[in-house]
């Protein structure tokens, strides 16, 4: 709970007790303006971390409770901390699809007709790790480029003929509506 | 038929690190002697479910995932969806002839859908 709903809650406590008990009288109480209380309880605005240690005082809390309250006022929202959390993941994504051609060669493997649907396999062709092939094979198939169906591999990104230039183009499409799905956007789309 | 859970999986930025500490802590053998190179986690308990290791992304978070057996993957895939989940990795035939498929429940917690070889 941030301070502001601390705030309704103390102004609703006194209000049943005494129903003429008025916003005005309780911003003055606490030593602040009206409208800054009448914004702040109705949502429109957070409390002014630096005044909360004083408005709590000024309630009777004790000083380790307003300290508690200004802490938490530095903490990030579950939703900032979520959206945060989305950008980095996302952003990852993108980069590594941008910088690790393991992706491509996955694909480009997979239309060989010595290829072997064996991680182990790719990663000694590759000079990958196995880690990192699954890492980038997971990733293949999150995005739809890749299938494996019934021990075979098959690249269904549509291309006739594969370039790195094509896949890196539509697998960064796919991150970025894979993105939006999670309203993180990750800029517009490009017309080249 | 009952949906049991069949299977832990442990999603780690160091797999290696973290075989290693439960194989310390527990005495768990891992065997990665498989063509995903999927490390396999023996507990060598009669009771409880075994499970295996896989890579995180160095972005993502470490977290454990549970896999749900089902008799068909795609309507309970489906299924899932119209219940608010959202697919991430969707039905893919291992090699073993097992299917398997990763969603996010409706809170954004991810679960897998498994469904035996036919």
């Amino acid at each position: 709970m941030q301070f502001g709903s601390r705030l309704q809650i103390e102004f609703e406590a006194r209000k049943t007790k005494n129903p003429r008990y008025s916003l005005r009288a309780f911003a003055a109480s606490i030593g602040a303006e009206h409208s800054t209380v009448s914004q702040i309880l109705r949502g429109t605005r957070p409390v002014p971390t630096g005044t909360i240690r004083a408005w709590a005082l000024k309630l009777g809390m004790l000083p380790e409770e307003a300290a508690i309250y200004v802490a938490a006022s530095h903490a990030a929202t579950p939703e900032s901390s979520r959206r945060a959390q989305q950008l980095l993941h996302w952003t990852a994504e993108a980069l590594a699809v941008i910088n690790e051609p393991v992706h491509f060669d996955i694909l480009r493997m997979t239309r060989d007709p010595g290829f072997r649907p064996d991680v182990r396999w790719i990663s000694r062709q590759t000079g990958v790790s196995i880690d990192h092939v699954n890492i980038a094979l997971t990733r293949l198939l999150r995005l739809q480029l890749l299938e494996m169906a019934s021990g075979e591999w098959k690249d269904v990104t549509g291309f006739q003929e594969l370039t790195e230039r094509k896949v890196r183009k539509l697998a960064l499409e796919r991150v970025r509506w894979a993105a939006a799905e999670n309203r993180i956007n990750l800029g517009r789309k490009s017309n080249s | 038929m009952s949906n049991a859970v069949m299977q832990f999986q442990i999603i780690s930025r160091d797999p290696q690190g973290t075989s290693q500490f439960y194989a310390n802590l527990f005495g768990w053998k891992v065997n990665a002697d498989n063509p995903m190179g999927y490390r396999e986690v023996n507990t060598g308990a009669t009771e409880g479910i075994q499970g295996g290791i896989w890579p995180a992304p160095p972005q993502s978070p470490n977290f454990v995932q549970l896999f749900i057996s089902v008799d068909d993957i795609k309507a309970y895939s489906a299924k899932a969806e119209s219940l608010g989940a959202t697919v991430l990795i969707p039905c893919t035939v291992l090699p073993d002839g097992g299917s398997m498929s990763v969603l996010h429940d409706s809170q954004g917690m991810p679960f897998g859908l498994w469904q035996r070889p036919a």
